[in-house]
């Protein structure tokens, strides 16, 4: 468990080489001998019954699902567009309720203290003062937004919406791998994958007692007016999209018919004497709460980027003015910023006086002298992540690269050190997945949605994503990943065989 | 209470969904009745194509050629595949206003009209192919019209409908029977062929039957009071849809486009046929398609694009 402070600052001492060279991967549905494990026998059983034809005729069936839904991104070509579904697994991945209360229990704690760290340096800045986390890390970090600085925030929710990824180690216990704070997508795939998987298993999925997370849209929405000024009884929600080229602008328009609320873009919207309204049939309309998914950058052309076309001339001071509620809060991601990642359990400590339930992955922070020389001499066994990108961008998987590459790399760590981390590279846990017809294992990860407005609700489900290419650790979409439906269970009661 | 954005987005949506039926139905009556090589044959497939804004007489002489590029040829803004994929991008853009049943048969339309095989299927039988798009965008009406609320989106959905269809069903018959081609359209068999393209062939011969004449055949389509392609019944909706938009509005900011609507309405409920026929059709075809896009502008300036200076909260 890597919970003290030391995470940060460990590897003082002569850098041991990491101990076992490659553990095996954790194997979600088989234990080690091949026995099928408890939770997955009935649906073991129920694969064994249906045949290749049968299998890929369900798999046919549930993509046609998707395109009738519209659940699709546009590849452009040079003749024509097409639509194309995200890949989507048929196979459900399941996990015992015993294992989700861990589960649970930890990503509330997480979101508990990462929500007070958020109001604290945007507020009186304790934990800076006593050293506990570095002041140029956070105060320089480029998702530190200084606007945010003393502004009131209900319950102090800075973060609504969180999306945690998390991934299952070989030792087979769950691990964060990273926080997300800002616009975290995915929620639309995991209920989507649901409806799917209620029509392609019907039977194993009544008698498998799976917790139900129909309720996800009308707790999203809850946690959202519970972020209203007591003043505003009927607060009118409204959900922001970049718009219909934006790759998830599917889920945007989905959560807003489940929720029962505008979609709008920014060119819906208008302020007005410190107030935000949008453009109706019948004239303006005050607008109370905006769950928006466009980032923090491009949400007010006066306060961020000048050339964003995306959001609202006015919204932040308006925010300021305490007349409209932002949703998740501009500047949370600072809390997921990659350097401060290696702090949260730093910060769990501080806040809560508690060990956090979810340990992290050991990461070593090129700003810290030792720490960087350790990486330069052990990048062919670390991943390195450059601070600033995401979705599987910027990113050197040491063990797989080329020498020239592992030695641009290094060359960039030593240029700029602060905008690099490194971590083991981590052997995520595999799932049985159809593969061309055959039962294949794959390697996946969770990320499990969790809900904070005046209270912290931890949806008992996930959107498990799945690097569909053999042996492949990379899950993200844009890199060939695909997802699949994940099964939260009540009970134990499936547990004999 | 609707966005701006998303009630301009449903009424296009109407636009382009009837637009692309009645081309569909142009096509079909075209192909159908040029398998025959006679001069009347000749004459219906001018006049399929003048109907769909083809002015190439040249294009006449080659009919299945002329129907496969309105069909499906993505580069021509006017073709049934581009209003379909338009209809359907204003779809996606207002997607939570619209109910599932009622996307997915839009949906369902647009792919297979874009799929690799809609080539094939055309060429292996267009009339089926064109039937089957025509079936299936009477399922998407039938599909919003019971499964949407019948509200603000709701209207303004069908004062699309109504308002292209007005404008379609005028400018066919001023290519049938304006003054320009007064008396050219005579042959049995062309007047049937415009009656199939208006979809009224079957209900003309309830009302005035076997008995097929240019003066009934425009009376019926520009007066009939029932039929859901004569102009008298699309004017009297939309004068419907749009007073019925007039609940959610300032009296003082709508007032334009209900005028219009009601002045409209009333023309068509109170024209005189033999009036109409002293003067020529021509003029008050014009007069017909300037209103409509006279309420076309008024129902965008009113609703959709107003000054925000006269719209600001008290």
């Amino acid at each position: 468990m890597e919970t003290s402070l030391a995470t940060a600052g460990r590897a003082d001492d002569g850098m041991t080489p990491d101990p076992d060279p490659a553990p095996a991967p954790y194997d979600e549905m088989r234990a080690a001998g091949g026995a099928v494990r408890p939770h997955y026998a009935a649906l073991a059983r129920r694969l064994a019954s249906l045949d290749a034809g049968e299998l890929a005729e369900r798999q046919r069936t549930l993509e046609r699902f998707f395109l009738l839904q519209g659940i699709t991104f546009t590849v452009y070509g040079a003749e024509s567009s097409t639509e194309r579904i995200i890949p989507t697994d048929l196979l459900p991945r399941i996990i015992p309720a015993d294992e989700w209360a861990r589960i649970e229990a930890g990503l509330t704690q997480r979101l508990r203290a990462l929500n007070m760290f958020l109001a604290d340096i945007y507020g009186e800045q304790h934990i800076l003062m006593d050293g506990v986390a570095p002041r140029e890390l956070v105060l320089c970090a480029p998702s530190y937004r200084r606007e945010m600085q003393n502004l009131y925030v209900p319950h102090q929710a800075y973060a609504n919406v969180c999306g945690s990824d998390l991934i299952r180690q070989p030792n087979g216990e769950f691990a964060v791998l990273e926080d997300n704070l800002r616009v975290p997508s995915g929620v639309s795939y995991m209920l989507a994958n649901r409806e799917a998987s209620k029509r392609t298993f019907p039977g194993t999925f009544r008698g498998a007692g799976v917790r139900s997370i129909d309720r996800y849209p009308d707790l999203l929405l809850s946690t959202l007016n519970s972020m209203a000024a007591e003043w505003r009884p009927n607060p009118q929600v409204v959900v922001l999209t970049p718009g219909v080229y934006n790759s998830a602008y599917y889920e945007h328009a989905y959560l807003a018919r489940l929720m029962g609320v505008p979609l709008v873009e920014g060119r819906d919207l208008v302020a007005h004497e410190n107030m935000i309204y949008m453009r109706t049939t019948t004239g303006l309309r005050r607008v109370d709460i905006i769950y928006r998914r466009v980032d923090d950058d491009f949400i007010d052309p006066l306060t961020f980027l000048r050339d964003s076309s995306l959001g609202v001339a006015g919204l932040f001071n308006a925010y300021r003015a305490g007349n409209v509620v932002i949703c998740n809060a501009p500047g949370t991601g600072v809390a997921d910023d990659k350097a401060v990642y290696a702090y949260v359990p730093a910060i769990i400590r501080y806040y809560l006086g508690e060990d956090a339930i979810l340990p992290n992955i050991e990461t070593y922070l090129c700003r810290e002298p030792t720490q960087m020389s350790h990486v330069l001499a052990n990048l062919d066994k670390l991943v390195v992540k450059a601070v600033g990108a995401s979705g599987g961008y910027g990113m050197l998987v040491g063990p797989h690269a080329t020498r020239a590459q592992r030695e641009a790399f290094a060359d960039a760590i030593r240029a700029d050190p602060d905008n690099y981390i490194a971590q083991p590279t981590i052997q995520l846990s595999t799932a049985p997945c159809l593969i061309d017809g055959e039962t294949d294992a794959r390697h996946v990860d969770l990320r499990p949605f969790i809900l904070s407005g005046e209270k912290i609700v931890v949806t008992p489900g996930a959107l498990t994503r799945v690097a569909l290419r053999k042996g492949s650790l990379v899950v993200n979409s844009s890199q060939g990943g695909g997802s699949k439906d994940t099964w939260v269970l009540a009970d134990q009661k499936e547990s004999q065989p | 209470m609707m966005l701006a954005r998303v009630a301009d987005s449903l009424y296009w949506i109407g636009r382009y969904v009837e637009r692309a039926e009645h081309m569909c139905r142009l096509s079909d009556v075209m192909l159908n009745a040029t398998l025959d090589q006679t001069d009347a044959a000749a004459q219906v497939a001018r006049v399929a194509l003048s109907a769909a804004g083809n002015l190439d007489p040249a294009r006449a002489l080659s009919p299945y050629e002329a129907a496969m590029s309105l069909v499906l040829d993505r580069e021509d803004t006017s073709s049934i595949v581009s209003s379909l994929a338009r209809a359907r991008e204003n779809a996606r853009q207002v997607r939570d206003q619209i109910t599932t049943e009622t996307w997915e048969r839009l949906n369902l339309v647009f792919l297979r009209m874009t799929s690799a095989e809609a080539h094939k299927a055309f060429a292996g039988g267009s009339s089926v192919f064109l039937h089957d798009t025509i079936a299936d965008l009477h399922l998407f009406k039938g599909a919003a019209d019971a499964t949407m609320s019948h509200g603000e989106g709701w209207r303004f959905l069908l004062l699309g409908v109504h308002l292209e269809r007005a404008q379609l069903i005028a400018r066919l018959l001023e290519v049938c029977f304006g003054d320009a081609h007064r008396g050219a359209l005579s042959d049995h068999f062309a007047l049937t062929s415009v009656l199939r393209m208006s979809c009224a062939l079957e209900p003309y011969l309830r009302v005035y039957t076997a008995d097929i004449k240019p003066a009934f055949i425009l009376r019926f389509l520009l007066l009939d009071e029932d039929f859901p392609r004569s102009l008298r019944f699309s004017t009297a909706r939309i004068e419907e849809h749009m007073s019925g938009l007039a609940k959610y509005v300032a009296a003082s900011a709508q007032a334009n486009p209900e005028r219009l609507a009601g002045r409209l309405k009333a023309r068509l409920q109170y024209a005189d046929m033999d009036e109409l026929a002293a003067q020529g059709a021509s003029a008050f075809l014009a007069t017909i398609g300037d209103e409509c896009a006279a309420i076309h502008h008024a129902l965008h300036e009113t609703f959709v694009a107003y000054p925000l200076e006269l719209r600001l909260p008290a």
